[in-house]
């Protein structure tokens, strides 16, 4: 579902933040990707999008390429790969309903869109999703007046609006509330389980990450240090990841 | 020194203001009023104007080919004042209200492109990156991300912008473009001073309602 090969990130200046990373994800695995601040998790995860642009390698998302993809292609790729963050990154200002329903904008008409109008079909599919993460009775409440965990589970709602293939979410559960964690790991378990869908998950919490995830991988310094299921992460692999005392 | 001197005389002129001549007063409505329709027309159309160039020249949004150009050219029409652009088009158009209503066009598509711009700069990119991700269009990222966040702010700069150019709008009338300015530079040469200081009152009046009315909306936006 998602091939990485020879996958180099290089930010402005000069920060490798990817430096040569290979990784296949097969349809229906839960990836959780471990590391420290600064591992490279997050330009990982922006970069199998292209919203950070790869420096070298290749990526396929659903049999498609994404690294060489013009304009047009690479926004029916998107369509494909839903993504949420760990600032949620609603529109404040807009209703829940219209945060959702951004998530239709790769398959709508472009000029009524533009106007601010979706066809009912789209509508539907967008409560269906809020209802999903069990909030249909907010969508016409404006964004910003839910709590954290309710806007990302709006966020999640909107991935799902995209009808993806894989969702990518990056620390979904840093800016909540400890409590919240569960809640939110939950509805991607559920995603994941009942749908199918390929997920990678950027966790820093180790124990959140074994509990959930099919797979572990560990990133160190814009590479992988490990790969392998949750029972094989011991200590001295976590020390590895994370570098404690090495 | 200067100032201490001219106090009697500044005495003076006030005492000769008063009273107010009210026979010129439906004459000073009349102006009043003109002067509001050139500010508000103005400043409507200047506000739709600015749109495409704010978002021209806002760094995060346009392509770097087409920032710099549009905001060296803004920033080159901002340095010329209303009151300019008004002597420019009365020589170009002829006396009266419509070079006075060009000249704020002007004036104000540029200082209000500038604005539009810094609120476009300072959005949080964060929907940006959401909605990017959804496979939407440039068009659609504008919409569903960027201008959700710059409305509030945009319609808050036009109603500024619109208080400040009643007062700009004011003293066009002295360059013959129209407006309440004509009649007070015309009382003030014939030595009319009751009738200047009518004027004057009427001028006052038509500031303070109207930053009064646009103030409250802005309150109510942010």
């Amino acid at each position: 579902m998602i091939e990485v090969a020879g996958l180099r990130v290089v930010l402005p200046p000069a920060t490798a933040a990817i430096d040569g990373i290979d990784l296949v994800v097969s349809r229906g695995e839960f990836v959780a990707v471990l590391g420290r601040s600064g591992a490279g998790k997050t330009t990982f995860l922006r970069s199998l999008n292209r919203l950070v642009e790869p420096t070298a390698g290749t990526i396929r998302v659903a049999g498609r390429a994404v690294t060489g993809a013009g304009a047009a292609e690479l926004r029916e790729i998107r369509r494909q790969i839903g993504m949420v963050f760990q600032q949620f990154n609603l529109v404040r200002r807009a209703s829940v309903l219209e945060n959702v329903l951004a998530g239709r904008l790769g398959y709508v008409p472009a000029v009524p869109s533009v106007l601010g109008r979706f066809p009912a079909a789209d509508r539907e599919q967008a409560l269906a999703c809020l209802a999903q993460v069990g909030l249909a009775h907010f969508a016409d409440r404006r964004a910003d007046t839910l709590s954290g965990g309710e806007q990302q589970r709006v966020a999640i709602a909107r991935a799902l609006a995209q009808r993806p293939a894989v969702v990518l979410a990056d620390e979904p559960t840093a800016s909540l509330d400890p409590s919240l964690t569960s809640s939110i790991m939950d509805i991607l378990k559920a995603i994941n389980v009942e749908h199918g869908l390929t997920l990678v998950v950027s966790q820093h919490q180790l124990e959140t990450a074994l509990a959930y995830a099919t797979r572990i991988v560990g990133f160190r310094q814009g590479r992988v240090t490990f790969d392998g299921p949750p029972s094989g992460v011991t200590p001295s692999v976590a020390r590895m990841i994370y570098g404690d005392g090495s | 020194m200067r100032l201490a001197r001219g106090v009697p005389w500044i005495l003076d002129f006030l005492r000769r203001m008063m009273p107010p001549d009210l026979r010129v007063l439906p004459a000073a409505l009349a102006g009043a009023l003109k002067t509001v329709e050139i500010a508000l027309l103005g400043t409507a159309v200047a506000a739709l104007l600015a749109l495409p160039l704010g978002f021209l020249s806002a760094r995060n949004v346009a392509p770097g080919a087409v920032f710099y150009p549009a905001r060296a050219v803004l920033n080159f029409l901002r340095s010329v004042d209303t009151l300019v652009y008004a002597l420019i088009f009365v020589a170009a158009v002829g006396l009266g209200p419509f070079p006075g209503v060009l000249a704020v066009v002007a004036y104000t598509t540029t200082s209000l492109a500038k604005l539009y711009s810094e609120a476009v700069e300072g959005i949080d990119p964060g929907p940006v990156d959401a909605v990017t991700a959804t496979g939407a269009t440039r068009l659609q990222i504008l919409r569903y991300a960027v201008i959700p966040q710059v409305l509030p702010l945009f319609l808050s700069y036009v109603l500024y912008r619109l208080e400040s150019n009643i007062r700009a709008a004011t003293v066009l009338g002295f360059v013959g473009a129209g407006g309440i300015g004509f009649y007070l530079q015309t009382y003030l040469r014939l030595i009319d001073y009751p009738a200047a200081s009518t004027v004057l009152l009427v001028t006052v009046a038509m500031v303070m309602v109207v930053d009064a009315i646009s103030s409250r909306l802005r309150d109510r936006l942010v």
